[in-house]
């Protein structure tokens, strides 16, 4: 009895199968490699494991917490190369809009402009781009909710003032 | 009406209903709110796309739980399954500041301060990682608007391949653990470091400047305060430090030369460091950091997050110890000074597994 498992939470693993995916895809965002994405998933999941936070907050939570891992990871310079975005991903083709063929060249520089955006505005994109509502991305980040639109607005024009593309008229 | 605003389209491409009849009605009538809507919408698009990870759809859930739970949980310390005994919460603002700045000179003189971004710190209700980067690390109170600051010593951190040569290095022993805790695994990196010193001159001219920047007169300087130095000294210190594989550390034992402050020139240092707190204009923050400087305490001025860390204290094999404790218990650190060394475990681990490993350090 001194020694075995102590404070894992009871619903850690319906958790953990609940959010798994999700979680992932987030740190995929930021990052763009899902190798790195599975280990910062792992270790937002032992954060959570730790945590009090309540089973039906999870998915927020878990979000929020992807996010900050995976950008301060992505800035840390600790990031392994592009070899994994390089071998085998392909352009990834949205059917109807031409436009929005990404080459694998162009998410490089949008993850090195994400690297270089204000930790905050970074976040609000990623937040908003993983689900959150408007209100939920105010309360995570400490905004108020009226800035979170022209926070994530202009985090989008930086990004696609690196990719020099911008869908709009002029 | 005035057009709403870049954010309020931005809103409106995804949350609707968030967005007041009045904007909506607006929109929806003029010609230039809904090409930038369109404008809007488009970009956000192609971020989206630009942003979407091919092939992180597929993940093999199962896979990921095996390996998950495969990770040895975090043990219970054997012998205190309950909290660590707590002989009350600090109450004087002075001690705790002083505490946290020694964990922090205790990691940075150990080298971690390469370890950029090494600590996210996760508040339950509103989550924010703590970013402590090597600069924040590294700095001494940035006196220069009142004299010459100058880093006389750099400590030169380096990684070295074992114990041996962080021995030989700096003549410190790096505290060896006797059982790591569950969830820490592998072997540990070890860093040296040498002595970090660094000699703040007294300028009673850019004193006066820096007052007549404020609109104020100087003060009267003390006799003798004029060229006066203070001498801010740390380490050398080593470090042990076990990471997980994105680079977090896990764990960290480290032991380092106590920080100390040193006045010369004659002058008392209680008598610089009042002079300095008179002085007109000097910001809050350095005002602190003044007053915590302190000769018998052994201690450099560094900003810590204090608003994420309590403090409170415990028995090391005899020694008072002070645990820092993250608000949400995921980030801990001990530390306590023996005979001017200074010896602290620190890590994403709860307060009594670090207790823990401390208490068993050889």
């Amino acid at each position: 009895m001194s020694r075995g498992r102590v404070d894992v939470r009871t619903d850690l693993e319906q958790v953990f199968r609940g959010h798994y995916a999700r979680v992932v895809a987030v740190a995929a965002r930021v990052l763009g490699s899902r190798d790195q994405a599975e280990d910062v998933a792992q270790e937002v999941f032992l954060s959570f494991g730790r945590s009090s936070v309540p089973a039906d907050e999870a998915g927020g939570w878990l979000t929020v917490a992807a996010t900050h891992t995976a950008l301060n990871l992505l800035r840390s310079g600790r990031r392994r190369s592009s070899r994994e975005e390089i071998a085998g991903d392909g352009p990834a083709v949205a059917p109807d809009v031409a436009d929005l063929v990404i080459t694998r060249e162009e998410r490089s520089s949008v993850r090195a402009a994400l690297a270089r955006l204000p930790h905050k505005q970074a976040a609000a994109l990623v937040l908003r781009h993983s689900g959150l509502s408007y209100a939920e991305v105010a309360a995570a980040l400490d905004m108020s909710p009226g800035s979170v639109g022209t926070t994530v607005r202009r985090a989008e024009s930086h990004l696609l003032e690196e990719l020099n593309r911008h869908a709009s008229p002029e | 009406m005035r057009h709403p605003s870049e954010g309020v389209l931005r809103r409106l491409v995804d949350e609707p209903a968030g967005v007041t009849d009045d904007d909506r009605a607006h929109v929806a009538s003029c010609p230039t709110c809904l090409r930038a809507l369109e404008s809007a919408r488009a970009d956000a698009q192609l971020v989206g796309s630009a942003l979407t990870a091919s092939g992180a759809a597929d993940v093999d859930t199962d896979a990921a739980w095996a390996r998950f739970s495969a990770t040895p949980a975090p043990a219970a310390a054997p012998f205190r399954p309950a909290a660590a005994p707590r002989r009350g919460w600090r109450t004087t603002v002075r001690r705790p500041a002083v505490a946290a700045l020694s964990a922090v000179v205790l990691l940075t003189g150990a080298g971690v301060a390469a370890a950029n971004d090494w600590l996210p710190i996760f508040e339950t209700e509103r989550v924010e990682p703590v970013e402590i980067t090597a600069g924040d690390l590294v700095q001494v109170p940035d006196l220069s608007a009142y004299g010459d600051l100058q880093i006389t010593e750099e400590p030169d951190p380096e990684q070295v391949a074992d114990a041996a040569t962080a021995r030989e290095l700096t003549g410190l022993e790096v505290p060896e653990v006797t059982d790591l805790p569950g969830g820490v695994t592998g072997d540990p990196t070890y860093q040296a470091a040498g002595v970090v010193s660094a000699t703040f001159t007294f300028s009673a001219d850019k004193a006066a400047q820096a007052a007549a920047a404020e609109g104020e007169d100087l003060p009267p300087v003390p006799a003798g305060l004029d060229g006066s130095s203070l001498r801010l000294e740390a380490g050398p210190g080593v470090a042990a430090m076990w990471a997980q594989p994105t680079g977090v550390p896990t764990l960290v034992v480290a032991r380092v030369g106590a920080p100390t402050v040193d006045a010369s020139g004659g002058v008392e240092f209680e008598t610089v460091q009042d002079y300095l707190l008179s002085l007109p204009g000097l910001p809050p923050e350095l005002a602190t950091q003044i007053e915590n400087l302190s000769q018998e305490d052994g201690t450099l001025p560094l900003p810590v997050p204090a608003e994420l860390v309590t403090t409170s204290e415990a028995d090391v094999n005899g020694e008072d110890a002070t645990v820092l404790t993250s608000r949400n218990g995921l980030f801990a650190g001990v530390v306590w000074v023996e005979d001017g060394v200074m010896t602290g475990v620190a890590g994403s681990l709860s307060a009594d597994e670090l207790l823990s490993v401390a208490r068993g350090l050889r």
